[in-house]
């Protein structure tokens, strides 16, 4: 029977030498630690040897490490989740895509009573990762099932590609080694990932949702900016895409308080015809003779619109009036020029016609009062004389209003639904399964 | 946030298509004039629509 | 490993390396600069070191499983290539032994089952499907581990010094599943994974910078 006592759980301790100054024995600044490493006694200011065996570890450690330094620096701390973790591991992976090497970057991060998790970055886009305790769910049929469910989600198969170990720093829960080759497919399910890891030994499932780089920056305290996030990256939320429907819905609402609006309106609109007179011009009167002044008239109730219709039956011929809504006492006026007209014919393609045998205008916000007309005729001297008639009609709606309101509010839904659309085909493009090119854009 | 900034926007154009209806607004181009004098009533020639257009005493009928 | 501490050579107080294999620290009492010299610098950027073995359960931690409490009465250390894990022995308030596996701080709690035909290690294959109690398991890793050490209280009095093999089983829920092959015939065990939370742990062990 062998009994063994656990060996001592304490880690080794590391063996450390000080650089002291060769000459007096003090402490030594290390000035720029790059390639080139001064190394100055602030007491006696004697330089150290380069060839310091001391010196050379310093530096080789240097040369090595800054050549894909992490971003977050390995012994850092931060809250991922309301649980602080060190920064213990980094690694830098690539996968080959068409030819082209993608890396991007992994930081394992460690909390002695919760375990590990990671970190991964790919141009400035953040994940939070761990590893899955629930077996997601895929089609078995397929080697690579084209879709995955995870605790009641549906994932979409995004890319396969094989994995290589290019760079490793620090400490890993397994022996992570340069060289190391691991199959990874990615599902998403925005702003979720689903990501499965097979090498020959075993198949691992992760999770991770996407992190924007300005939280990891605060919550590791870090100085300065994180890398600017470029493209659209797998998993990304679309700023947009969780209101569309809610907007689209807004909208219906907002169209139905517009027809009822019409409707309200319409029914309420008073049409109150004040004026109504027929008048004959003869050609050959010339301009500022023909001038004249109808009767008064009385324009009552709230300010609002006055509906002055001409009608004349004019056949290839037109008509031409000089008007101006004059109140009587306060002297305010509207002036306006009305164009009746008329053409019609036979030609190759059948009998046409151009123009309208009546005209109407809206004059804005009359206030009430009493009113007359001045109408200055014009007619070609050239054609026999024309009998018109003019109408005039109080509180009358103007629909185009309705028609500008309806665009003004489909705009904004029909922008950020394009907006979310072309988000979403910029995401897909980067995948195994990009859309279509059924446009032809900016990049062709 | 987008959905809150559409309803502000929603009900800001449902409000002014409602004043424009309610004040009679409208589409079509128009002149407005202030003091046309009284004497139009008697001399309607003298009302030239021109005056709409620029306000300096061009002389004469 | 982690943060590994030391001495200042020149002043004796205590000095922390900021990570693993991190090769310079300057002593906070005598400003010196020191350098680790016994970091392999071929490794440096080519191998990733291991974290210590450290689990935060102790013996006489005590916890609740599915409304039962426990109390921790021994525990085995088994090693494999990549490392180790603790398996530690449960006295459920029932008298029940179970199993709290802590393999780098992923927890899990199972307990000794009956399964009908289960596979010799030879038949193991990574992704295969069982039925157990009603549930799918699917075989997600195989491991080769040793003995490396107990302490406590366990069920057996023998062991050796030899490898293992044990599979590991994963389902769409939390349920895991552990196949034994200590002995001849392989042993099942059931269970499932918990959150550290959930176990309400008392008298964990201490670890310096971590509250």
């Amino acid at each position: 029977m062998s009994v063994g006592q656990p060996p001592l759980q304490l880690p080794p301790k590391p063996a450390v030498k000080a650089l002291n100054c060769p000459k007096c024995g003090a402490s030594i600044t290390l000035r720029a630690l790059g390639q080139a490493v001064a190394v100055v006694c602030t007491s006696c200011h004697s330089i150290l040897d380069a060839k310091d065996p001391h010196l050379q570890i310093i530096q080789t450690f240097e040369r090595i490490t800054s050549t894909d330094a992490p971003l977050i620096p390995l012994g850092t701390r931060g809250k991922i989740r309301g649980t602080d973790y060190d920064v213990i591991g980094f690694q830098r992976r690539s996968i080959k895509v068409e030819g082209i090497r993608y890396a991007w970057h992994e930081y394992v991060l460690f909390n002695p009573y919760k375990g590990f998790r990671y970190l991964t970055e790919y141009q400035g886009h953040w994940n939070d990762v761990a590893i899955c305790k629930e077996q997601p769910i895929v089609d078995t049929r397929f080697r690579i099932s084209l879709e995955a469910n995870y605790l009641g989600e549906e994932y979409k198969h995004f890319q396969t590609a094989d994995a290589t170990t290019d760079f490793v720093l620090g400490e890993f829960p397994w022996e992570v080694r340069v060289g190391e080759q691991a199959t990874l497919t990615d599902y998403v399910h925005p702003p979720r990932v689903l990501s499965r890891e097979k090498t020959s030994a075993e198949i691992t499932w992760s999770i991770g949702e996407y992190l924007p780089g300005k939280d990891i920056w605060s919550t590791f305290h870090l100085a300065g900016d994180p890398p600017e996030a470029i493209g659209i990256y797998e998993n990304q939320p679309c700023p947009v895409s969780a209101n569309i429907k809610t907007l689209w819905m807004t909208f219906v609402g907002f169209a139905v308080v517009l027809c009822v609006l019409m409707i309200a309106f319409e029914v309420h609109a008073k049409r109150e015809p004040v004026f109504h007179t027929s008048y004959q011009m003869n050609p050959g009167m010339p301009a500022g003779e023909a001038s004249f002044v109808t009767e008064p008239f009385e324009l009552t109730g709230r300010t609002s619109s006055v509906e002055i219709s001409t009608s004349a039956a004019v056949q290839n011929n037109w008509i031409y009036l000089n008007y101006a809504l004059i109140n009587q006492d306060t002297g305010e006026a509207w002036d306006f020029g009305r164009e009746v007209s008329f053409y019609s014919g036979y030609d190759s393609d059948g009998s046409w016609s151009e123009g309208a045998q009546s005209d109407s205008v809206v004059v804005p916000s009359v206030p009430a009062g009493h009113y007359y007309l001045r109408i200055e005729p014009e007619v070609d001297r050239n054609h026999p004389r024309i009998v018109y008639t003019v109408e005039v009609k109080r509180d009358v709606p103007v629909l185009g209003f309705y028609g500008i309101g309806f665009l003004a509010l489909l705009i904004p839904p029909i922008l950020l639904t394009w907006r979310s659309l072309s988000f979403e085909r910029a995401r897909w493009a980067e995948s195994d399964h990009p859309p279509s090119a059924i446009l032809k854009t900016e990049s062709d | 946030m987008f959905r809150r900034l559409y309803l502000l926007y929603g009900v800001l154009v449902l409000g002014s298509v409602t004043f424009a209806e309610y004040r009679g607004w409208s589409l079509d181009s128009m002149n407005q004039l202030k003091n046309v004098p009284k004497s139009v009533r008697d001399n309607p020639g003298s009302y030239r629509s021109v005056y709409s257009s620029y306000h300096h005493y061009t002389g004469g009928k | 490993m982690t943060r590994p501490v030391s001495n200042c050579p020149n002043c004796g107080a205590k000095v922390m390396f900021q990570w693993s294999s991190s090769v310079q620290t300057v002593c906070e009492y005598c400003k010196s600069i020191l350098v680790r010299t016994d970091i392999d610098l071929k490794k440096v950027g080519q191998v990733a070191d291991l974290p210590p073995d450290t689990s935060p359960i102790q013996l006489n931690t005590e916890g609740i499983f599915r409304d039962r409490s426990f109390v921790v009465i021994g525990r085995i250390l088994y090693q494999y290539d990549q490392g180790g894990w603790n398996e530690w022995h449960l006295m459920m308030n029932d008298g029940k032994s179970a199993w709290l596996s802590d393999a780098q701080e992923e927890y899990t709690v199972s307990s000794l089952a009956c399964g009908p035909n289960l596979p010799s290690a030879a038949q193991l294959q990574v992704g295969q499907q069982f039925k157990w109690n009603g549930d799918l398991y699917s075989l997600s890793v195989i491991t080769k581990a040793h003995y490396r050490g107990v302490q406590g209280e366990l069920p057996f009095q023998y062991w050796d010094k030899s490898d293992v093999t044990f599979a590991d089983f994963r389902t769409p829920s939390r349920k895991f599943a552990t196949l034994d092959y200590s002995d001849a015939d392989p042993v099942l065990y059931l269970g499932e994974f918990v959150e550290f939370e959930d176990l309400k742990l008392k008298n964990l062990r201490q670890f310096e910078g971590w509250s």
